[in-house]
């Protein structure tokens, strides 16, 4: 059982600059990303809207708009939160430095790591961590056991991926990609829309609404970049993660998926869902709005499932239409009322899959 | 948690003996992984081997530069071939996918991280990794660098953290207030250690820019 909470979020993505007007166009009608020619080439992507200079500038602009957002909802005396640690989870950092400034604008993940925490005004420890996809979760896991151990009261966890040619490239390699939308869960889905975010998460000692009850990981072998088709190390991680949170399956009100719209990703997260719940509780993806943030995406999720929960609402899964019947996952999004318990799945390129159980702490 | 570390293990490779190193200990060079994740896996399984056991295991490593010069090498690939990145060199996914070839090698991996810090905050990993002992048996613990373009040689060093006291093994304890202690880098505490193992019987204590940690023989 984990002892931290969830302070204050703050969210820079597709869906708007900052995370209350990523909650209210969520609310709204769903939106196609646009074919960013200068970014993905053929292909759609899920941009920050904020333009400025070159690749480091934006990127520099948009931490400091995201650090003053959370910095003001953390409510911290100046001298705690310059004194925060700060733990970054990236898969690509600052590579995207390098369509604007070639080679001698790639730098270490560390300094670029140290350069957004300066962004927020942090000087405690720096911690960079790359898992791939699930970085961000791996940032908040080294978040917690520093809590756990009385280290720090508050960790800064940071999940940061910003647009970059590279790896809109390399998914495109690997065909993963979709040609015109990310459809979790739907009978039509044909790939992954990739998206940019930088998500700060405050992890506290002192309590809140939310409370961090167990964060469970797992590898997956299969194959460096998709999970085994039965979900079985998926159901495993995810029956750690209730194991650790005290949980019996009928408790969880939500589940926020990993899918991401990718066909066979997606069945194997199905096969474990349906493998640990009889009934399946209801679920919801943020892919098809975010798009996959991937090292961000633990954070960017996180910020925006509590940001629209503490609103009274589970957010729609934009691009789900038609359930996959073989698939057997139907999100559903409207009122929130009742939802205490999540559970929020993230998996990852190299096998790396972790569940995270959240509970309203009233 | 009192933890034991095994089979310390400090790797040394010449570029050019690389590609050679990597084809002798696996029969060729492995599919899909870049020199990076070579080099990490490398010197882990050297570890592994020396250590033996069985039980879950997890894999934690980190590095000051990263896959930075195989990111470099793998965009002059593409860009000589007029294309824009060979898929697995795009993220920052080369070292970490070690995790997952150590664990297709039936290693039972339970959960890696590979982590990028300076080079005086190598404590914070056998730190992370005494966390991770409350949720598996053994981790893994590396610190790899690749060689620069100056020459020097690829280093990947490794020793294995466990629970379990065994013959041989020494026993690790954070010192909060170092006194006494050498002072000590990611690149030199692995093999310091693998070098005073068993030359004396007085405790090692080596310090970073923070906390330090005492290294004693067991028994």
């Amino acid at each position: 059982m984990s002892g931290a909470f969830v302070r204050a979020c703050a969210l820079a993505s597709a869906l708007g600059p900052d995370l209350e007007r990523a909650v209210e166009r969520l609310a709204g009608a769903p939106a196609v990303p646009a074919r960013n020619t200068k970014i993905g080439g053929a292909w759609p992507y899920f941009a920050i809207p904020v333009a400025e200079g070159d690749w480091r500038r934006r990127a520099e602009a948009i931490a400091r708009s995201v650090a003053e957002d959370l910095r003001r909802k953390a409510a911290l005396a100046p001298a705690q939160w310059a004194a925060l640690p700060c733990i970054v989870g990236s898969s690509s950092f600052s590579v995207g430095a390098w369509d604007d400034g070639g080679w001698a604008a790639l730098e270490p993940s560390f300094e670029f790591s140290r350069r957004l925490a300066r962004c927020f005004g942090v000087h405690g420890p720096v911690t960079a961590v790359s898992t791939t996809c699930t970085s961000g979760l791996s940032a908040l896991d080294i978040a917690l056991g520093l809590i756990a151990e009385g280290e720090f009261r508050e960790v800064l966890v940071l999940g940061a991926e910003f647009a970059n040619r590279l790896t809109v490239a390399g998914f495109a390699g690997l065909e993963l990609l979709s040609e015109t939308a990310a459809r979790p869960c739907d009978r039509e889905r044909d790939g992954l829309v990739l998206g940019e975010a930088l998500a700060a998460v405050l992890v506290s000692a002192a309590p809140a609404p939310w409370r961090i009850a167990a964060l469970a990981t797992g590898m997956d072998a299969h194959s460096v970049t998709g999970p085994a088709a039965d979900g079985a190390v998926i159901a495993n991680v995810m029956r750690a993660a209730m194991a650790r949170a005290r949980w019996e399956s009928a408790a969880v009100d939500l589940i926020k998926l990993q899918s991401g719209g990718g066909p066979l990703a997606d069945s194997a997260e199905a096969n474990a869902v349906r493998d640990l719940f009889a009934p399946v509780p209801r679920a919801v993806s943020l892919k098809g709005a975010l798009g996959h943030t991937l090292g961000a995406s633990g954070p960017a999720e996180l910020a925006l499932l509590l940001a629209s929960l503490a609103r009274g609402r589970v957010p729609e899964t934009w691009g789900f239409a038609k359930p996959d019947g073989e698939a057997g996952l139907a999100p559903s999004g409207g009122g929130a009322e009742g939802v205490r318990r999540v559970l929020f799945n993230l998996s990852g390129f190299g096998g790396s899959v972790m569940s995270l159980a959240l509970e309203n702490a009233g | 948690m009192t933890v034991y570390l095994l089979a310390p293990a400090a790797l040394r490779i010449a570029p050019d003996d690389f590609s050679a190193r990597v084809r002798s200990r696996f029969a060729s060079e492995l599919r899909r992984a870049g020199r990076f994740a070579q080099l990490c896996l490398l010197g882990a399984q050297a570890c592994l081997d020396a250590a033996g056991g069985d039980g879950p295991l997890g894999v934690l490593w980190a590095s000051e530069f990263g896959a930075l010069h195989a990111t470099r090498a793998a965009l002059d690939e593409g860009l000589r071939r007029g294309e824009p990145a060979m898929p697995f060199a795009f993220i920052a996914a080369q070292p970490h996918l070690a995790g997952a070839l150590l664990a297709q090698r039936s290693h039972p991996v339970t959960r890696t991280a590979c982590l990028s810090l300076a080079a005086d905050a190598w404590p914070s990993l056998p730190q992370l990794a005494q966390r991770w002992l409350a949720d598996c048996e053994r981790v893994l613990v590396g610190w790899v660098e690749e060689s620069g373009s100056g020459g020097a040689a690829h280093r990947s060093d490794w020793c294995l953290l466990q629970k379990k006291m065994m013959p041989g093994a020494v026993r690790c304890e954070q010192v909060r207030s170092p006194e006494n202690a050498a002072a000590a880098t990611a690149e030199d505490w692995i093999p310091r250690v693998a070098a005073w193992h068993g030359s004396t019987n007085a405790p090692l204590v080596l310090r970073g820019s923070g906390d330090a940690w005492r290294f004693t023989l067991n028994g």
